[in-house]
């Protein structure tokens, strides 16, 4: 067993304050149901996280998007992830959720046009989750350009190899689950 | 440094198509006259510099792109005393203050750095002093 992140709940947090405080911003949504962290373990495959977004759904369709995080620009370079964070937004919401967060109308039949919704979106929630770990007294990590998916990230994704936890949030908006994460993180050092 | 009031284009370079439409939506929308260029990624955008450097007065960068993201592509650029001194405004999903030092380490004159999601007014902020306004 590799050595454990025991602040891991407080990087959910991190995230979840990160996510909602964007749409507080941004837009009038309002989430209808409390937000769901579960607790649970990694999905591995060859090494990789496995990232199903149509299991998240009860089998409809959807969109997902990943990026990782890196304790230095070195282990960037090596694709040595210290986290990972993936993003599963709905096909039949992901137009919508962009117009909500007041972003160019998005054609919804045009698949990559809403690939590269799922991406805009991720990159921003992970920006902002980058910004809130190093608000929360760690370093500065550094961040992937995302990589997007229909339905299943069929590669995987690269997370911590001594992590075995991961958190999934569900977020609640319009009164369905509307977007929904998985996160891991290896241990981050604070700030000195 | 160079200043495009006069009317010189902006390149806006971003590998997200609704990242630079909505860019130049918020700054047609705020009255900025100038012209767009667009490139979707860094090394397209140097190509573009290496034939129009000439016309471009001003280059809208987003941080996180793949192969060449927009600090390596920061690093090109200062490297070649044509282009070294066009303005730059960095745009980022992440704000944190190392992130800046990090981009103004990189580009000493960097124009500005604007943080994903930005209002039109933050934008137009970063950028007023280098465009042209409709009067």
């Amino acid at each position: 067993m590799g050595a454990k992140n025991k602040d891991l709940v407080k990087f959910a947090d991190l995230l979840v304050k990160g996510t909602e405080g964007l749409f507080t911003e941004r837009s009038e949504l309002k989430f209808t149901k409390s937000t769901e962290k579960i607790f649970g373990t990694i999905v591995e495959y060859q090494g990789k996280m496995q990232a199903d977004g149509m299991e998240k759904f009860n089998n409809e369709a959807a969109y997902v998007s990943a990026v990782n995080y890196y304790l230095s620009g070195a282990d960037m370079a090596k694709k040595k992830a210290i986290g990972a964070l993936i993003v599963y937004i709905p096909q039949d919401y992901m137009a919508k959720i962009m117009k909500h967060l007041k972003y160019p109308a998005v054609d919804d039949e045009n698949e990559n046009a809403l690939l590269d919704s799922c991406g805009t979106l991720c990159n921003i929630l992970a920006g902002r989750f980058k910004s809130e770990i190093a608000s929360g007294g760690y370093i500065e990590l550094e961040m992937s350009h995302f990589k997007t998916y229909r339905n299943n990230a069929v590669p995987g994704v690269d997370f911590c190899a001594s992590e075995y936890d991961s958190y999934t949030i569900n977020f609640y908006l319009e009164g369905a689950k509307r977007m929904v994460f998985d996160m891991s993180m290896g241990i981050v050092p604070a700030r000195k | 440094m160079t200043n495009p009031t006069g009317g010189e284009k902006i390149l806006v370079v971003d590998d997200s198509d609704l990242e630079r439409e909505l860019l130049i939506e918020v700054l047609k929308g705020a009255g900025v006259q100038n012209e767009f260029l667009q490139a979707r990624t860094g090394e397209e955008a140097i190509e573009m510099l290496g034939t129009r450097y000439k016309e471009i007065g001003l280059i809208l960068l987003d941080w996180q792109m793949p192969q060449m993201s927009g600090m390596e592509f920061m690093e090109a650029v200062m490297k070649v005393p044509p282009v070294a001194s066009k303005m730059i405004v960095m745009i980022t999903a992440s704000g944190t203050d190392e992130n800046k030092k990090k981009a103004k380490g990189v580009n000493p004159n960097l124009a500005g750095y604007v943080v994903k999601p930005y209002t039109p007014e933050s934008l137009l902020d970063s950028i007023r002093s280098h465009v042209k306004l409709k009067s």
